[in-house]
C-alpha cells in the first residue's frame, strides 16, 4: 500500500473530506455484512459437501446393488430384454420436479423426484419367467435413480455455491484490502493537505499581523514625532505672543498654524 | 424293439450329443469357477471346455462377452447336430428351435408396432430362433402386412392361426402374444412327440413328454405369479396356461382363480413336488414375501424359479439315462443353456464383487 499513490483523485476539501468519511463508513458496513454472507453461505458449503460425499457413497451402494439385480435378471429370464423394456415404456414413471431455495440470496435449485402411481407400462415383461426379478430391479434402479436425483441437485448447488462464495470473497477482499485503505488513505491525504493549508494560512495570518503591527507602529512613530513638533511650535508662539504684540486682532499678520 | 433300427438313422447324432454331455462343466470344474478373483483367471478355468471360442476375447472381457461366445459355442454345435439329422429326429430339433423363434418374432413384432427399423433387430435375435424368411419379417411396415403377408410363411403360422388376430398384435401386450405363441407351440409340441409315428410310444415321448408337462406347469406357476398386481385379467391369464401338464385341467382350474399366493399354493397342493417346492421356499405361508429370487437382501434360501431350473436340470440329467431317444438333444441343449446362465452368473459375481451370492448357480453333474 503505497502510500502517496493510492488515493482517490479529489480535491483536498472539506467538503469531499466528508464525503470520505461517509465512503469509510459505508465499506465498512458493507464488509461486514459481506464477510457474514460469506461465512453463511461457506457454513452452508460445508454442510452440502458433506452431504454429497454421502450421496456418493450411498450412490455406489445402490448402484452396486441395481446393476446386481440387472444380473439376476439375466440370469432369470436367460435373455436380452433391454429391448422389450426400452419399446413397451411409454409415459416416465419416475419424474423430476425442480423448487428453488433461497440461502442468503442465493438461489439454489433442488431437484424433488416423485413416482407417478400406477404407471407400470413393462409390468408384464417376463410373465413367463422371471417377471418378479424384472419388477425388483426396476424398484432398485428407481431407488438408485432417486440416489442420483438427489445428487444432482445437490452437485448443481455445490456448484453455485461455490461460484458465489468466491464472487463473495473476492468483493470482501476488495472491500478489505483496496477500498478501505484507499479511503483511509485520501483521508489522511486530505487532512495532510488541510492542515497544510491550515498552517499556510496560519503563517500568513502572522505575517500580515506582523505587518500591521509595523505599519502601526510606524505611524504611531510618525504621529508622536509630528506632535511633538507642534508642541514645541505652540511654545515657540505662546513665548512670542507673550513678549511681543498683546493685541491679537490687531494689524499685524498672524503667522499660519500648520499642523 | 424301438432300438433295433434307432442307431440305423440317429445312432451317429446320439453318439456325438452323448459327446457333448461329457464336456459339460462338472461340479468340480464349478468349484474352480468359484474360487476365481478375476475374469480372467475364469476364462483361463474355462480354456479346457471353452478353448477356441474364448481365444478371441480380449483380457478381462465383459460378462456379457463371456455369455455371447459361450453361446456361439452352443450355436456351433447344435447347428452341426441339425446338419446331421435325418427324418424326424430333424424335425424334432426344429421343433426345439420354435421356442425361440416365438421370441425373436416377438421382438421384431415389437419393433415393427414401434416403427423401428427393425433390420438391426435381426443382430438381437436369438441364432437358434434363426429362420430362413426372418429377414423378411423386416420387410413388413405396418402391423397387419407383418401378419396376412409374412408371418404366415413362417414356421410359427400355425401358432397364431385361430388364436391371434392382427388387431390382437397391435391391442394385446406383447407378452401375452409371446406366452399365447408360447403355449400354443407346447401344445403342438407335446402333440408332435406323442403322434408321430416314429417317436410316439417310444423312451423319446416319455421322457419328453414328461420334460414338457414340467414346462407347461412351470409357465402356468409362473405366469400366475407374476401376473399379481397387473392388468392381466384372469380370464386372459387363464388362456395362456397349456392344455396339458400334471396341473391340467383341475389344477389350471385352480391357478386361474388364484387371487395370491395362497392361491397358488393351494392350486398345486395336488402334485408332490410342486407343493414341496413351495414348503421349501416359504411361500404362501407369508404371502407379502412374494418373490421368486429372493434378490437383494436375505437370499439365505432358494427361490421358486431357482428349484425349478433345478428340478428342469434334473430332469434333463435324467433323459440321458434312456437310450434310444431323441430327448436327449432337448437335455442337451437345455443342460447347455444352464450351464452359460451359471458361466455369466458366477462372472458377474466376479465381476461385481459380491461373492456371497455366487453359489447361486446349479451343477448336477
Amino acid at each position: 500500500m503505497s502510500g502517496a499513490q493510492n488515493r482517490e483523485a479529489v480535491f483536498p476539501t472539506r467538503q469531499s473530506l466528508g464525503l470520505m468519511k461517509a465512503k469509510l463508513k459505508g465499506a465498512q458496513t458493507g464488509h461486514d455484512l459481506l464477510k457474514r454472507k460469506s461465512e453463511a453461505l461457506t457454513k452452508r458449503f460445508r454442510e452440502i459437501t458433506r452431504r454429497i460425499d454421502e450421496a456418493k457413497r450411498k450412490m455406489g451402494r445402490v448402484m452396486q446393488i441395481a446393476a446386481f439385480s440387472l444380473a439376476e435378471v439375466t440370469y432369470a429370464v436367460g435373455g436380452d430384454i433391454g429391448y422389450q423394456v426400452q419399446e413397451s415404456a411409454k409415459s416416465a414413471r419416475f419424474r423430476v420436479r425442480t423448487k428453488q431455495e433461497n440461502v442468503s440470496g442465493v438461489f439454489l435449485p433442488a431437484f424433488e423426484s416423485y413416482t407417478t402411481e400406477g404407471n407400470n407400462d413393462f409390468g408384464l415383461t417376463g410373465l413367463g419367467k422371471g417377471g418378479q426379478q424384472v419388477q425388483r430391479c426396476r424398484e432398485t434402479y428407481a431407488r438408485a435413480v432417486e440416489t442420483l436425483v438427489e445428487l444432482a441437485s445437490l452437485q448443481t448447488a455445490f456448484v453455485i455455491l461455490d461460484e458465489v462464495i468466491k464472487v463473495v470473497n473476492r468483493r470482501v477482499n476488495a472491500i478489505e484490502h483496496v477500498i478501505i485503505p484507499r479511503t483511509e488513505n485520501t483521508i489522511k491525504y486530505i487532512n495532510s493537505e488541510l492542515d497544510e493549508l491550515d498552517r499556510e494560512e496560519f503563517f500568513r495570518l502572522k505575517k500580515v499581523q506582523n505587518k500591521k503591527q509595523r505599519d502601526t507602529a510606524a505611524q504611531d512613530a510618525e504621529m508622536r514625532a509630528k506632535r511633538d513638533a507642534k508642541t514645541a511650535a505652540n511654545q515657540a508662539e505662546d513665548n512670542k505672543e507673550n513678549k511681543g504684540s498683546q493685541d491679537i486682532l490687531g494689524e499685524q499678520e498672524d503667522a499660519d498654524v500648520i499642523f | 424293439m424301438e432300438g433295433l433300427l434307432f442307431n440305423v438313422n440317429n445312432g451317429y447324432i446320439e453318439g456325438i450329443v452323448r459327446g457333448y454331455r461329457n464336456n459339460l462343466l462338472t461340479g468340480q470344474n464349478y468349484n474352480n469357477l468359484v474360487q476365481c478373483d478375476t475374469i480372467d483367471d475364469l476364462k483361463l478355468q474355462l480354456g479346457p471346455a471353452y478353448g477356441d471360442f474364448l481365444a478371441s476375447l480380449p483380457p478381462n472381457p465383459s460378462t456379457s462377452s463371456l455369455a455371447a461366445r459361450t453361446t456361439d459355442k452352443l450355436i456351433s454345435e447344435f447347428r452341426y447336430v441339425r446338419a446331421n439329422a435325418v427324418g424326424s429326429l430333424a424335425k424334432f430339433i426344429d421343433f426345439l428351435t420354435y421356442g425361440y423363434m416365438i421370441d425373436n418374432v416377438a421382438l421384431l413384432i415389437t419393433g415393427t408396432l414401434h416403427e423401428r427399423d427393425t433390420r438391426e433387430l435381426l443382430e438381437r435375435c436369438h441364432p437358434l430362433g434363426w429362420f430362413e424368411t426372418m429377414p423378411v419379417l423386416c420387410v413388413a411396415t405396418n402391423i397387419e402386412e407383418l401378419y396376412n403377408s409374412v408371418l404366415i410363411e413362417t414356421p410359427l403360422a400355425p401358432y397364431f392361426k385361430g388364436s391371434l388376430s392382427h388387431q390382437d398384435l397391435d391391442e394385446l401386450n406383447i407378452e401375452i402374444v409371446r406366452n399365447t405363441l408360447y403355449k400354443n407351440y407346447l401344445e403342438d409340441f407335446h402333440n408332435f412327440v406323442n403322434t408321430d409315428p416314429e417317436m410316439a410310444g417310444t423312451p423319446t415321448a416319455e421322457v419328453m413328454t414328461e420334460i414338457l408337462e414340467f414346462e407347461a406347469d412351470r409357465r402356468a406357476i409362473n405366469i400366475t405369479l407374476n401376473s399379481f398386481g397387473t392388468e392381466l385379467s384372469k380370464a386372459d391369464r387363464k388362456k395362456l396356461y397349456p392344455a396339458f401338464g400334471r396341473l391340467y385341467p383341475e389344477g389350471s382350474y385352480m391357478l386361474s382363480r388364484a387371487d395370491d399366493i395362497e392361491g397358488v399354493r393351494l392350486a398345486v397342493d395336488g402334485v408332490g413336488d410342486y407343493k414341496s417346492y413351495f414348503e421349501a421356499t416359504g411361500m404362501g405361508q407369508n404371502s407379502t414375501g412374494a418373490g421368486n429370487m429372493s434378490g437383494g437382501a436375505g437370499s439365505d434360501g432358494k427361490s421358486l424359479e431357482d428349484l425349478f431350473y433345478q428340478k428342469e436340470m434334473e430332469i434333463s440329467k435324467g433323459a440321458f439315462t434312456r437310450q434310444f431317444t431323441f430327448a436327449i438333444v432337448y437335455a442337451w441343449v437345455k443342460l447347455r443353456e444352464q450351464e452359460i446362465r451359471n458361466i455369466t452368473w458366477i462372472a458377474e459375481c466376479i465381476a461385481q464383487n459380491q461373492k456371497e451370492r455366487i453359489g447361486n448357480y446349479i451343477s448336477v453333474f
